[in-house]
């Protein structure tokens, strides 16, 4: 998909790889995830009408239980610009909200230096306020006093770059519009940590060369900067560490270069149906990230010795690595919720019940 | 098989195992103590303020009369009730100015009522500003109680203004003044309510349903269309429903109002008391789920 659509614009490309944010090589760790898992319980209905006078009266919904995000650990430091890619549905979303702390996971752990600010796609904050209202109740709501936010509310309006439009109800804005409002609104507040969910890919050219530096200042303060999207071209241009989700779980963490190269090739043969050679690449990616995973898991100092990683991993792969790739194999694109075809009929029963099993054992968050 | 780390020392132990400084990190996504929590509310009082005044004053802005509506909508009650209950059904027959006690009751009630069925909705249709900015969500009840009591301000005026002007005409007494106590009793009563029904709508949709007919009931067990003591003979029923904080605070409020009386202590301790009680109650019940409020679904 995204190598067929090749942008026509290298001179702003070539711009954006002299501008490549750099990590610096020792900082104090900022977001620290611990195993996170976030499982749904949300109602099925079947497509195909079960047989029978039964199936026509009963209803076809059953509960059954999503695992978006299936034990992610991750270790971010100060100054990193961390890029999330993944296809639609494999959890990167899912993912930033639980490390922005909107949303509890339903097991694992969060640690933060300091409180994320999210910034997702959805509606307009208060539809029936103006712009410039919702600028300064978006202030307010991150706890400023109200003498700075009256302060910097002409700034946040300048930076959103609606021109006459603040002043319009925000019911009226369209998504790109309402998306650099909230940019505006959480890059003003200075925060540590900025989380992007997308969001940006509304906006236009102007606008996504002001926020792009708008970032880069943020990280030159220390900062940490997020960042989720489907395509690698959004990512790779901008970010200096790529983190690849894959059915909730990292494949691969670490060079923007490596990774992004590696999802490239696994996009690119998924959209041209050439599922084999895609899931080969897959394979490839997690044997690779393996050791990238391993580090950033966390164990306690007694027990490091039995998980050797990076040994042997040809002769007995670890069992981690292997369920995965039995998960990866099993299930097609684009999910595993599709009437049995051939490929369900050569491996049919683990496909199902891997991603989605019937039972409610909905994580409780203790 | 690796040891599990689990708590949050573990977690700092194994950081520190791998030459990584654990300090300053700090667990998100789980509720603060409670003392933290109302510190963090009190921070923000400028943002609930801002908020409910806000919604005040916009949430007739896509009507034409836009804020007319304010006064309107309780005069249009008010001249309602009067016109059945008053002229056609003449159900007030043997007591005095009916008219006026049958609009205090409806207009009083309607209040708290809408406090509870506008709960169960409330943090889902705020969802925008909860997934966007990280606040104690308890903010959103409050300024939703705000709003309405601001919106309540109007009622009791054209409240004051029916029963002056509907026959047998009542006229201003000193006593009115206390109009405004009894007032914020109520607000207190709806706030709690609001926060108890806002956490149960948010898990169990449903609510809304179950939680409209309670909310009929309680306009029976208030006395607000006729007085109780008429139809309730039995001693004990009589007192469990005079320790209702609703029927207290209308029977007060018509006292004052119709009879140009101070209620006496028995009904000011029981209203506060309860009111106040069951706004602890709701606080605590809210808090207690205020990391959930940020989910997806369910």
């Amino acid at each position: 998909m995204d190598e067929s659509s090749a942008d026509p614009a290298p001179t702003e490309d070539d711009d954006h790889h002299d501008t490549l944010w750099v990590a610096p090589e020792e900082s104090p760790l900022t977001v620290v995830a611990h195993r996170v898992r976030m499982r749904y319980k949300v109602p099925r209905t079947d497509r195909a009408p079960r047989p029978g006078l039964l199936g026509k009266l009963s209803t076809r919904r059953s509960m059954v239980s999503v695992s978006a995000v299936r034990g992610v650990d991750l270790l971010v430091r100060e100054g990193e610009f961390v890029g999330i890619i993944g296809r639609n549905g494999s959890g990167k979303s899912t993912l930033l909200r639980m490390l922005a702390g909107v949303e509890p996971p339903t097991a694992g752990a969060v640690y933060t230096s300091a409180r994320p600010q999210l910034l997702g796609v959805s509606a307009a904050l208060m539809s029936d306020l103006t712009g410039a209202e919702n600028i300064k109740l978006g202030f307010l709501a991150l706890g400023m006093s109200p003498e700075k936010a009256e302060e910097l509310v002409p700034h946040a309006a300048e930076l959103s770059a609606l021109g006459e439009a603040v002043d319009l109800p925000m019911r009226t804005y369209s998504s790109g519009m309402s998306s650099r409002l909230k940019f505006a609104i959480s890059v003003m507040a200075q925060p540590k940590i900025l989380m992007v969910d997308e969001a940006l890919s509304t906006g236009d050219a102007t606008f996504s060369k002001r926020s792009k530096s708008k970032m880069d200042e943020l990280l030159e303060n220390a900062g940490t900067v997020f960042m989720v999207n489907h395509a690698p071209r959004a990512i790779e241009n901008v970010c200096s560490r790529v983190i690849w989700m894959e059915r909730g779980r990292v494949v691969m963490d670490g060079d923007t270069k490596e990774v992004s190269a590696m999802y490239r090739s696994f996009t690119y043969r998924m959209a041209r149906d050439r599922e084999d050679e895609a899931m080969g690449i897959l394979r490839e990616a997690i044997e690779h990230g393996e050791a990238q995973r391993a580090a950033s898991a966390l164990t306690l100092p007694e027990d490091h010795a039995p998980v050797a990683p990076d040994n042997v991993p040809e002769l007995e792969p670890d069992p981690f690595t292997s369920i995965f790739e039995l998960q990866m194999r099993a299930q097609s694109f684009p999910g595993t919720l599709q009437p049995r075809g051939r490929r369900a009929a050569t491996r049919p029963a683990p496909s199902a019940t891997a991603t989605i099993s019937t039972t409610d054992q909905r994580g409780r968050h203790s | 098989m690796v040891n599990e780390v689990k708590s949050t020392s573990d977690v700092k132990r194994a950081l520190e195992a791998k030459n990584l400084d654990p300090s300053g990190l700090a667990r998100i996504g789980v509720r603060p103590p409670l003392g933290e929590y109302i510190q963090q509310l009190w921070q923000r009082r400028h943002f609930i303020w801002y908020d409910s005044r806000h919604r005040a004053s916009t949430q007739n802005s896509r009507m034409h009369l836009g804020n007319v509506w304010l006064f309107l909508r309780p005069l249009i009650d008010a001249a309602f009730y009067f016109v059945i209950f008053g002229l056609v059904l003449k159900i007030g027959r043997g007591m005095e100015n009916y008219p006026a006690f049958l609009i205090i009751g409806i207009l009083l009630y309607r209040s708290t009522a809408t406090s509870i069925t506008s709960g169960t909705s409330l943090l889902r249709s705020n969802k925008a500003m909860i997934k966007a900015f990280t606040f104690p969500r308890a903010s959103i009840p409050i300024s939703a109680v705000l709003q309405a009591t601001m919106t309540a301000v109007f009622t009791i005026m054209v409240m004051c203004f029916a029963i002056m002007v509907i026959p047998p005409f009542a006229l201003p007494q000193i006593s009115w003044v206390l109009v405004i106590p009894i007032f914020l009793i109520q607000t207190v009563l709806n706030l709690g309510l609001m926060l108890i029904t806002a956490r149960i709508g948010f898990h169990v949709p449903d609510m809304a349903n179950v939680l409209g007919v309670v909310s009929r009931f309680l306009m029976y067990g208030s006395g607000v269309m006729f007085p109780i003591e008429r139809f309730v003979d039995n001693e004990t029923a009589l007192s469990i429903v005079t320790l209702n904080p609703l029927y207290q605070i209308i029977d007060m409020m018509r006292t004052v109002l119709l009879d140009g009386q101070v209620p006496d202590l028995r009904a000011w301790t029981i209203s506060i008391v309860s009111a106040v009680g069951i706004l602890v109650i709701g606080f605590i019940y809210f808090w207690r789920a205020e990391e959930s409020y940020g989910r997806e679904l369910g």
